[in-house]
């Protein structure tokens, strides 16, 4: 069963992220609420997903190969019926939601993930302002259980299309609240809005891609709150609309930190394999720092959700 | 799907939303007041408030007078993007003065000032440095 093949649901999808996008731009022109669009900011966004497809297209043969080298050596194969798919879909999910706690959590993922924090709007656009570098990071190695256990390769990336695609919807403002069960089941627009919030309370929570459980599982969930809107972007945000730059610049402060001349090898581990903000001499904060010091401002914050550590 | 009706999509896709956002009037740059410029600044360093806060005539930047030394708000589109100015390298510009950092994510920016302004600016600037 090595050339099984599925569709590629992203490319296929594009004409509905198009038509989606105009239609959310739309409703936030006639109603007045529900998000904000610029247009460098969007474009930088757009720009950011045709280039997240064109690595794809050039880079996609080195993970597949990795994918293929792995099931000639499983032992195990579970078919392709709906229920093993419907598997591959539900533990793809877990898989996501740990490659992207790594993203936030490790700066050498984070160098790769930091370009879809970097608007500080949040809108259906910023849902494409994909990662160009995701290859660089091994990432894919979080897969290799999946496609030992069984899992074709080409189920794997499939199911991780849909989730992707999934996510394209939660990125909008545009949407209040889902059903209270769907809430507590699903990752939704309000779940995802904390997750792209620089404010210190939602910083490093839902990491979720399709089923926010796991981040309730985890102890990573953080409700969003009527009294605090998120405020989207980096911590430190960018200045630049280059989408070039915005793809590459923590990878180039990666190196330039790590590289850095009168520093021993533990310091340059920390700049590249610590959390981001990690920094020898103490001059930068990392998230742990950002939500000590809110809370040195605001004690009244102290145990409240997003602050319970 | 063929790679050439990808191109096709992703291309026009990118320029009908973008023509639209612009013909919209949402290409335009939000000026700064002295409060969204403290704001702004706020936001980004919360424990650093302004003492003072020089903004340009244009009000599409405020430097900001710092305990610690000085930093800088200028607008970018919509929003703002703020920084601890640490050893800027400023240069003259035709419309008044370029800066660069050593920033990745933040390399450059031009401030647009009038004629009086720029010895003022200058100079402030200078101290950063």
């Amino acid at each position: 069963m090595s050339d099984l093949t599925y569709p590629d649901v992203v490319q296929l999808a594009v004409p509905f992220f198009i038509l989606a996008i105009l239609v959310e731009l739309g409703w936030i022109v006639l109603r007045r609420r529900g998000g904000r669009y610029e247009t460098r900011d969007a474009v930088t966004s757009l720009l950011m997903g045709a280039g997240n497809v064109a690595a794809g297209i050039v880079l996609g043969f080195v993970a597949y190969g990795f994918f293929m080298a792995l099931w000639a050596v499983t032992p195990l194969d579970l078919g392709t019926s709906v229920w093993v798919v419907l598997v591959c879909f539900v533990l793809d999910d877990l898989r996501y939601y740990w490659v992207h706690r790594f993203g936030h959590r490790v700066r050498w993922v984070w160098a790769s993930h930091v370009n879809h924090h970097s608007s500080q709007h949040y809108n259906l656009t910023t849902a494409l302002r994909q990662t160009w570098t995701g290859t660089f990071t091994l990432m894919m190695v979080v897969r290799a259980p999946l496609i030992l256990l069984g899992f074709h390769p080409a189920m794997v990336l499939f199911v991780g299309g849909l989730n992707l695609i999934y996510q394209f919807w939660i990125h909008t403002e545009a949407i209040g609240r889902m059903p209270r069960w769907f809430e507590a089941v699903m990752n939704t627009p309000s779940h995802h809005r904390v997750h792209h919030g620089r404010n210190a309370r939602y910083l490093d929570a839902n990491y979720a891609g399709v089923f926010i459980i796991w981040d309730r599982m985890f102890g990573t969930f953080v409700p969003e709150q009527a009294t605090e809107k998120p405020d989207y972007g980096l911590v430190q945000n960018i200045g630049t609309f280059n989408p070039v730059r915005v793809a590459f610049h923590e990878w180039i402060a990666l190196m330039r930190d790590a590289l850095q001349p009168g520093i021993g090898l533990r310091a340059r581990l920390g700049y590249a394999f610590g959390p981001p903000g990690y920094s020898h001499d103490g001059s930068r904060d990392t998230t742990q720092a950002i939500k000590a010091k809110h809370l040195a401002r605001n004690p009244q914050d102290t145990g409240t959700e997003g602050f319970s550590d | 799907m063929p790679l050439h009706i990808l191109l096709i999509l992703v291309i026009g896709g990118i320029a009908v939303i973008a023509g639209l956002l612009h013909l919209l009037g949402l290409s335009r740059v939000t000026p700064l007041t002295r409060d969204s410029a403290r704001r702004a600044w706020l936001r980004a360093y919360p424990d650093d408030p302004p003492a003072d806060i020089l903004l340009s005539d244009d009000r599409r930047a405020a430097l900001i007078a710092l305990d610690r030394g000085t930093g800088l708000v200028w607008c970018f589109g919509a929003d703002t993007v703020a920084r601890v100015l640490t050893a800027p390298r400023v240069t003259p510009h035709r419309r008044g003065l370029s800066l660069r950092f050593a920033d990745d994510g933040a390399p450059r920016v031009t401030l647009t000032l009038g004629h009086d302004e720029r010895p003022v600016w200058a100079k402030r600037l200078e101290t950063a440095a």
